[in-house]
This record gives structure tokens, C-alpha cells and sequence, in this order.
């Protein structure tokens, strides 16, 4: 017995909608198994994991404000991968894009003036993204270094100077040496939509992100150069496109959407600097990308998918005192699901009996 | 869920009013037969063997002591931006006591607290208390002490290893001390320092133990939580450490000489009990070695002269008539910290960024 | 021992797991296969290599056992990649958090239960050659099955004729496919020998690098092993100096750092990293030409009937 795939010629609406149910079905029947057999009831365990974070107007905030940074990383690395330029080093340029807004905040400390500062800060944290995007794409176009190495490795570079940042330079004075800064200035920390909540402008300025790339990628000439060279690059030579400047181009942009989810992490969220900012967003974002099939309005939904298995997994710590492994166990599940699910969508699976191929 | 909010409401409904800050009045009793609902947040994983598990201990060690008058929630691994969502389902989910046990997390609870005054919070350290925030530590340096003294009796090249985490003051004064125990014994006494930016890496402790080792230190502080410094030590032979957290005999039964056994358990079993009975109140505690919340494990593999003069400072410290503060203290640089008759207050300790005169290491 | 003579001894236990793991995923990389989930068979094959040994109180059921899980979720992972032609970068990333969450299962039993290391084993005369000898022959099993790794997988791939079908299917699965070998079934073998390095790598730090369990003890060196593939450009020999390269570098700075350099310890932490990019970018323009990777690295291959 193996397994056969034909391609199909075209998917069936009926299979676009189907596959990623079929998937959610899966992964249901999984969750009800292991909750069953680690002695819980499945169905009051399905609803704390994905019913409760929904269930009122402060999970839904909450599944907003942990969705955010993770779809704007993701539709930067969704633009990437499609480019066939693999930048994994997110978490680093997440990391540096806090520094660099935070510096600002730093530097006007104790006398913030103006409604310049909020903006500022932001463009210097996508600035600082960007910029330290570009390293791996300048050794990728200058000398031919794997950018997936360097992306990566630059993570851990990004990591030890913050710490280095806060412990030594810019740790609070008055903050008994703890490794971390002044909390900031009101004027420097991101403005929440309503009171009583934790939603701040991050979330619209993220959807506005989100349909923006949507546009670029659908409807611009830039959109159809990144595709093209993701797809047939020697197609993309002959039209008279330079990789060099697209790689440049996406390692910017998405270096810059990382930075931007990093300040409005720093400013937003934790409204200080300190080494533990990010619970490893950047290498979440990827899966997120890959979720939404690197498309910007994919990633949207997946992002907020995922961050609902995030908090639902801490409903369940909490409610069910399901340890987190679990949790990850059930991620790692549900992502395997929707990978194969995914398979329907271009291929005829089939079993057939007889040898392998 | 309508369950919790109805909890929920009856505890706001217990509690209205009764947030008279810091006044005489405390917390009034809960409802008869509600049990407590105490909830937990961790920074690392359950499973690390160290700070985490050890809060993890502390909780069961608190359902023990008070039974059913309690229930216990905990949510691991919490990185400092989803403290806020994490500690505010708890509060939705019927939590009135709320133990976080970072210094990462002392920010947001100082923020959050304030949002919930019907809950009680503690913060494992922290630099100032709220009306319904407590703050809590153990003196873990009065442990080090008794290190730096053990092994200046037990080193025969003169050179103490010291893995160390990361340069925080909780860090820093327990280096100084070590060395100020050491001092005491032979004021010949060196040390080497390694920083391995980690709380928690087995793999890199041991590579930085080995390192210290290699450079020809035979007695190995530790301040990281696993085991892997100790088992070295096991390994290498002639050369002992310390451990860290729990009591880790087992690891290296000819290399140990004591641990630094953490015990939050009664401290959490009666900050519990307190709030019960409507006793609690917003305390600033750092527990010595006379309170319980940390204890050195049994010594082994010194002679019975070295176990007792170890036991006799042990208990000076327990005691508080050794204090490891006492001036004179001088900074690396000569400069005079406080002069002889004086003692560093608590938030001078607290703050420490300096290391002793005599420390020819240089501050990262 | 002389201190030189220690610091390369313990360059080589520090770097021993890194170079096993990435071995292991040079091998599925000449395949063109994309396994990113390296960190998660390694944590695996660390937990169910305790796990195992514990039990059993039989070290080499421990590796055993650890091998095993290694390949299991290898298999899950080419099940997805291979069976099913899913993308191998997300199916590689979900297989990292599955490993994660699994081990932390699988080992909370065993959380700071003591249990003796596997050994040393000195070679008899080899071991009594001045400097060398120790540094070289005076090792765990584990270090040895790394140096065997080493030799066996260079003449596997360039000696023997499986070796070049291997890198055929890396190349073009197309060709190696229209010549009649069994791509999938190549594949799925070359997977599956990746995660039983993944597994032995685990199983060397929980067993005799620090020989108990604790979650996530492998504390990131799966990524490291991948980014030591690329940096040896799929070379086994180049593999083996870099996996030493970033040992050797990780070791120095905390030499340094007791010894008193006075510069940051965040700065000294960061080298092995930075020194990496450097010599992969010295090594690019002394080469002057694109990284040698399988051409077919990391796409799907669906047989045409």
C-alpha cells in the first residue's frame, strides 16, 4: 500500500472551503482524544481552548493584542518566502526595532514634547528593522552568504545587545540595577483604543498593514515582480527584473514590519525595555506566514487562530491545570493537520497497493 | 464560567470596602467554607529543576498545610508581555491571592494591582509594596556566606569558580559575600567569574564550569539553576561545588558540600492562612536563614571541624549576630562604601553594582 | 593535562553534539529535503533517551530508545513532506514545538532524577600519545560515533554509488526520478537518518554531557546545527570544523571571561555568532561563487505516472 498524489488540474470551490474545515475537524477529534484520555471532558475542554477566548469583549481584545505582532511579522515574511528569499531572523529585527524606537523614548525621557514623539519612535523602530534586515541581504547580494544562516544567527546577536542595552547603558537609575529601563513617558507609550482594555492603535494599524500588502501583492507591478521571482526566476531575468534590488526590497519591508511590531510591543504592551520583550514572536510569525499560505489576508486569519490556541492554552493551564507541553503538543497537532489538509487542495491523494515508486 | 463570575462577585462583594490602605483594618475573612483560590505565575518551566520548580513545590507544599481551605492554579513559562492577560484571567477565573515570582514581573503587577484592589498580590522580589501588594525574597547571600567560607577551608589552589547568571545585584552581593566568607577564613582567597547570560543552560554551565575548573578553580559556585556544574565537579574528582535551588546530594555525592534549598512553601501556606482569617496585609519580607524560606541541605564531604565550624556560622547568621553587611566595605576602586560600625541598609543591598575591594575581577 | 590540552578536550564534548545533529541533516539536505525540525528531534531523543535509561537502568537501551525517537518523528515529519508534498519549512517548524511539547511529557517524570553519565572510554595505546592521545582518544562513545559519522558519511556520499544517487535526487529529482530510482523512498531514508543523529545528539547531552532531564535542555543547538550545514556548504569535512569552530569560540570566550578580559560578557557571548558570519563570508569570497546548495533543496517532488 502507498500513498499517490495527483496534481489537479484546478481545486474545487467546495475543497478551498472544505480543506481548512476538514483540518479544524481533525484537529478537534484529536483534542477531544487526548483530553479524554488525560481524564478531562473533551467538551468542556474544547471550550475553554477555543470558545472562552472568544466569549466575551475582553478575549476578543486580548486575541487582537496577542495577534498583532504575529500577523505583522508574518505578512513581512509571507512577501519574503514568496521572493524565495528566506529571512528567519524576524526575532532579531523584532528585538532591534524596540532598541531603536526605544531610544527615542529614552532620549526625551523626563521631557517628552510633543504629539512628534509616538510616530517618530514608530518610524525609528521600522527604521531599525529594516535596517538590520538589510545586513543578511547585503552578505546574501555582496558575497553570496546564506541568508538563512545569517538571518538566524543575527537573532542571537539582537538578543545579547538588548540585554547588554538594559543591563548596562540604559538601565533605570533608580531601578535597584534590575535589567530593565524607566517605565516609559505616557506620551511615549502607545495610546489604547478604549479604557478597560489592552487593545491600543497597534491592532488598526496592523489591518491597514495587512491590506495594504494585500493591494501590493495582488494589484501592483512590485507584487507581481515578487511572485515572478519566487516562481520562475529566470523569467523574472529575462523581464528585466534585479534580484539583487528585490531581495534588498523584501529583506527592507520585512525587517521594517518587524521592527514596527517591536516598538509597539516595547511601547504598547510592556511599555519598558527589558531582555524578556518577545515571547519568540518572530519564530511563531513564521508559522504564521506559512498558516496563511503567504497571503497577507491568510496570515490575518491564521494569526489570529494561533493566538487563540495561545491563550486557550493558558485557559486550560489555569481552568483544566493542563501543564503547557500539552498545549504544544496540540499546536504542533493542528499545524501538521492543516499542513496535510492543505495537500487536498492541489493534489488527488490516493491509496494504491503495490511497490513504491 | 457563570460559576467563576458568581465567585467572582461574591468575593468583590466580601471584599467592598475593605481596601483601607496599609490602616489597621486588614482584609476581612472570606465567606465560611469558600476555599481560597491562589493562583501562581512562573517564568520558566514547571520542569527546570530550578526557581520554577521550586515555586512549584512551595504551591503543593501550601495545599498540603491547608487543605481543602485552598485550590491552586498556575501558569508556566510566562513571558513579561503576556504577564497582564495571564494575571487578569486569573482575577476573571476567581483568584484573590496572586503569587508572581519574577523580578521581570514587578513592573506589570505594581501597574496591574491597582486594577484589581479586591485581589491580593505578591511579588517575589520587588523594590516597594501597594495596599494590596506584597513583596517577598529570601536572603540568599547569608547561604553564601557559608559557601565562601567552606570553601576557603576546602580549596587548595586558593581560587573559587563562580558560574554566574547574569549581573543583576541579587548576583553581585552574593559574589561580594562569598568572597567576604572566604576572606574570613584566608584573606589569600581569589576568585574567577563566568557569566553564562543564562539562568537556566545546562549545556552552557557546564562548559563554563569546566572552563573555570580548567583555569584551576577546585571549589564551583553556582548561580544558575541545574545541575550540570556540580556534576562536573562529580566527574573531575578533587574538585566540589555548591547547589543551587534544591538539595542536589545526589548529583555529586563526593563533590557536594552544601545546598541552598529553596522553600517558599510555608511562606505561601501562611500568606494563605492570613488572608483566610482577613489578617493579610502588604508586607516587605526577606526571609533570612532563620525564616525557613531557604535552608542549606546537610554538608557533606568535609571533616567533622569543618561541619561544625560551618554549622557555628550557619547559626550566627540564623541568629543575626554575623551579618555579612557590617562595614568596613570598600569598592573595587578603594572608594568607601560605608566605614566600620555601620551596615549597608536593605535597598543598599538591594542596589548593589559594585564588587568588593580585593575582587580582582572586573564588573561586566 | 596541560591547560591547552583541556580546553580542546572540552572543545570537543561541547561541540560533539552539534556536529552529530549536523551530520545527520546534511545527509536529508543532499537528499533535498528541508528539515527545520532538528531542535525538536534532538530534545526528543534527549527525553526518551533518559526516559529509557532510567527505566531500564541500561545506557544503551537509552540511546537506543533515543535513536528511535529521533526517527519517529522523522517519519512523522516525511509522512507530511514526502507522502503528502506539504510545505517542508512549516511542516519542519511545527515538528520543533510538537518535539518540544512532547519531550516536556515525556520527561516530567524524570525531572531531577540523578543518574551517572556514560564514561570515557581511553583507547588503549592511541590514548597514550602526548597530546593527541588524551585530547582525541580519551573520549565518550558519543565522540567517537562523531568522528565515525564524519568519515563514513564523506565516503558514503562521494565513494559509493547510493551516495550519488542520494545527491542525484538532491540535485534534480526530476532526472534521478526519469532514471528510475526511487526518489521518495531515497528521501524518506535520508529523513529518517537525519533523526536518528537528531535522537543520538539528544541523547549524548542527556545521558553523558549533563546527565539528567530538565525541559528544554537543548537550549537552541538544533538551530545551531543547521545553520552549521549551510555554513559548511553540505560538506561533511567542513561540518566537522565548523561545528568545532563554534565550540571552540563558545569555549575561548568563557576561558576568556575567567581569566578577566574586561570587555562585555554580552559582547564575549555574541562572537561565536558573529564570528560565524564572518568566515561564511570569508569562505564565499575566497570562493567567489554561489553557495554549492542541492538545487533541488526544499521543494516538493510529486512522481509523475
Amino acid at each position: 500500500m502507498r500513498l499517490v498524489l495527483e496534481r489537479r488540474a484546478e481545486t474545487p470551490l467546495a475543497l478551498r472551503i472544505g480543506s481548512p474545515l476538514l483540518a479544524v475537524a481533525l484537529t478537534l477529534l484529536s483534542a477531544i482524544v487526548i483530553f479524554a484520555a488525560l481524564g478531562h471532558d473533551p467538551w468542556r475542554a474544547l471550550h475553554i481552548y477555543f470558545v472562552m477566548p472568544l466569549s466575551d469583549s475582553w478575549g476578543l481584545q486580548e486575541v487582537a493584542v496577542k495577534a498583532t505582532p504575529l500577523v505583522l511579522i508574518a505578512v513581512g515574511l509571507a512577501l519574503c518566502y514568496r521572493s524565495n528569499n528566506w529571512n528567519i531572523g524576524a526575532e532579531g529585527q523584532f528585538l532591534v526595532g524596540a532598541l531603536a524606537g526605544s531610544w527615542l523614548a529614552l532620549a526625551t525621557h523626563g521631557a517628552p514634547d510633543g504629539p512628534w514623539l509616538l510616530p517618530a519612535m514608530l518610524a525609528c523602530g521600522a527604521l531599525g528593522g529594516a535596517l538590520f534586515a538589510l545586513i543578511p541581504a547585503l552578505l546574501k547580494t555582496r558575497f553570496g552568504a546564506n541568508e538563512i544562516l545569517t538571518s538566524l544567527m543575527l537573532v542571537y546577536v539582537a538578543e545579547l545587545l538588548m540585554d547588554w542595552l538594559v543591563r548596562g547603558p540604559w538601565r533605570d537609575p533608580h531601578g535597584f540595577n534590575m535589567p530593565q529601563t524607566v517605565i516609559f513617558e505616557p506620551e511615549a507609550t502607545i495610546p489604547l483604543l478604549m479604557e478597560g482594555g489592552r487593545l491600543n492603535i497597534g491592532t488598526p494599524l496592523m489591518l491597514l498593514v495587512v491590506a495594504l500588502m494585500a493591494v501590493l501583492a495582488a494589484r501592483t507591478l512590485k507584487g507581481f515582480e515578487i511572485r515572478l521571482v519566487g516562481e520562475a526566476p529566470r523569467a523574472a531575468r529575462f523581464a528585466g527584473f534585479s534580484e539583487t534590488r528585490l531581495t534588498w526590497t523584501v529583506f527592507a519591508l520585512s525587517g521594517a514590519l518587524a521592527g514596527l511590531a517591536g516598538i509597539l510591543e516595547a511601547a504598547g504592551t510592556v511599555r519598558q525595555l527589558q531582555p524578556a520583550i518577545s515571547p519568540g514572536y518572530g519564530f511563531t510569525a513564521i508559522i504564521v506566514a506559512f498558516l496563511g499560505r503567504l497571503n497577507p489576508v491568510g496570515c490575518l486569519v491564521a494569526g489570529v487562530f494561533l493566538a487563540i490556541t495561545f491563550i486557550g492554552g493558558e485557559n486550560a493551564q489555569i481552568l483544566l491545570r493542563l501543564p503547557l507541553d500539552v498545549t504544544r503538543v496540540f499546536q504542533g497537532l493542528l499545524l501538521f493537520y492543516v499542513l496535510a489538509c492543505d495537500t487536498l487542495l492541489l493534489y488527488r491523494v490516493r491509496l494504491v497497493r503495490g511497490a513504491a515508486a | 464560567m457563570t460559576l467563576s463570575r458568581r465567585s467572582l462577585m461574591a468575593g468583590a462583594g466580601a471584599l467592598a470596602g475593605a481596601t483601607a490602605l496599609n490602616g489597621p483594618a486588614a482584609t476581612p475573612a472570606l465567606a465560611q467554607g469558600a476555599p481560597l483560590n491562589v493562583g501562581f505565575i512562573l517564568i520558566g518551566p514547571v520542569g527546570d529543576f530550578g526557581w520554577s520548580t521550586m515555586h512549584d513545590q512551595g504551591r503543593r507544599r501550601m495545599l498540603e498545610v491547608l487543605g481543602n481551605r485552598v485550590t491552586a492554579t498556575q501558569v508556566e513559562s510566562v513571558a513579561p508581555p503576556d504577564f497582564d492577560r495571564v494575571a487578569t484571567q486569573l482575577v476573571r477565573t476567581g483568584a484573590r491571592l496572586i503569587f508572581t515570582t519574577s523580578f521581570s514581573y514587578f513592573a506589570p503587577t505594581q501597574r496591574i494591582a491597582p486594577q484589581h484592589p479586591n485581589v491580593m498580590w505578591e511579588s517575589a522580589t520587588g523594590t516597594a509594596t501597594g495596599p494590596n501588594l506584597a513583596i517577598y525574597n529570601a536572603r540568599f547571600y547569608e547561604g553564601r556566606y557559608v559557601q565562601g567560607v567552606i570553601a576557603a577551608r576546602k580549596s587548595r589552589s586558593k581560587t573559587i569558580g563562580y558560574v554566574a547568571s547574569f549581573p543583576v545585584p541579587e548576583v553581585i552581593h552574593a559574589i561580594n559575600t562569598v568572597m567576604r566568607g572566604a576572606w574570613s577564613v584566608d584573606p589569600q582567597m581569589r576568585i574567577r567569574v563566568v557569566w553564562v547570560n543564562a539562568w537556566f543552560n545546562p549545556g552552557r554551565e557546564a562548559d563554563a564550569a569546566r572552563a573555570l575548573m580548567d583555569q584551576g578553580c577546585d571549589v564551583i559556585c553556582q548561580h544558575t539553576d541545574s545541575p550540570a556544574p556540580l556534576q562536573l565537579a562529580e566527574q573531575r574528582g578533587n574538585v566540589f561545588g555548591f547547589g543551587q535551588a534544591s538539595d542536589m546530594t545526589r548529583f555529586a555525592p563526593r563533590a557536594h558540600l552544601t545546598s541552598s534549598v529553596n522553600n517558599w512553601g510555608d511562606y505561601y501556606a501562611e500568606r494563605a492562612r492570613l488572608l483566610l482569617e482577613g489578617n493579610w496585609r502588604p508586607a516587605d519580607t526577606w526571609g533570612g536563614l532563620g525564616s525557613g524560606m531557604f535552608r542549606l541541605a546537610p554538608f557533606t564531604n568535609m571533616t567533622p571541624e569543618e561541619v561544625s565550624e560551618a554549622t557555628r556560622i550557619r547559626d550566627a547568621l540564623a541568629a543575626g549576630t554575623l551579618h555579612p553587611f557590617d562595614g568596613p566595605i570598600f569598592r573595587q576602586d578603594g572608594t568607601q562604601v560605608i566605614a566600620a560600625g555601620q551596615r549597608l541598609t536593605d535597598d543598599q543591598i538591594r542596589a548593589m553594582n559594585y564588587f568588593y575591594q580585593g575582587i580582582d575581577v572586573a564588573m561586566p | 593535562m596541560t591547560l591547552l590540552e583541556a580546553i580542546l578536550l572540552t572543545i570537543i564534548t561541547a561541540s560533539t553534539p552539534l556536529l552529530i545533529a549536523a551530520i545527520g541533516e546534511l545527509v536529508v539536505e543532499r537528499a533535498g529535503v528541508l528539515n527545520l525540525g532538528v531542535e525538536g528531534m534532538m530534545i526528543m531523543g534527549a527525553a526518551a533517551g533518559i526516559a529509557a535509561a532510567i527505566t531500564t537502568g541500561n545506557s544503551g537501551l537509552g540511546v537506543l530508545a533515543a535513536v528511535l525517537a529521533g526517527m519517529a518523528l522523522a517519519a512523522v515529519f516525511a509522512f507530511l513532506t514526502l507522502g503528502l508534498a506539504t510545505n517542508q519549512v512549516a511542516a519542519g517548524l511545527a515538528l520543533s514545538i510538537f518535539g518540544l511539547g512532547l519531550s516536556g511529557v515525556v520527561g516530567a517524570p524524570f525531572v531531577g532524577v540523578q543518574r551517572a553519565g556514560i564514561g570515557k572510554i581511553e583507547i588503549p595505546f592511541l590514548s597514550e600519545i602526548p597530546f593527541l592521545g588524551p585530547v582525541l582518544f580519551a573520549q565518550d562513545p558519543f565522540v567517537y560515533a562523531s568522528f565515525a559519522l564524519v568519515v563514513g558519511v564523506s565516503w558514503f556520499l562521494w565513494r559509493s554509488r547510493a551516495g550519488l544517487v542520494l545527491r542525484a535526487c538532491g540535485e534534480n529529482h526530476a532526472s534521478a526520478h526519469a532514471l528510475g530510482y526511487p526518489v521518495l523512498r531515497i528521501r524518506l531514508y535520508a529523513v529518517l537518518f537525519g533523526g536518528a543523529c537528531a535522537g543520538l545528539a539528544g541523547a549524548y547531552l542527556s545521558l553523558a554531557y549533563t546527565p539528567f532531564w530538565t525541559s528544554g535542555m537543548t537550549g537552541g543547538r538544533g538551530w545551531i546545527a543547521l545553520a552549521i550545514v549551510v555554513f559548511a556548504s553540505w560538506l561533511p569535512w567542513r561540518a566537522a570544523i565548523g561545528a568545532y569552530l563554534f565550540g571552540g569560540i563558545t569555549i575561548l570566550q568563557l576561558h576568556a571571561q575567567g581569566a578577566g578580559v574586561p570587555l562585555p560578557s554580552q559582547l564575549l557571548s555574541a562572537l561565536p555568532y558573529l564570528i560565524t558570519i564572518l568566515v561564511l563570508v570569508l569562505i564565499m569570497r575566497l570562493r567567489r561563487g554561489g553557495a554549492a546548495a542541492p538545487a533541488a533543496l526544499g521543494t516538493p517532488f510529486v512522481p509523475d505516472r
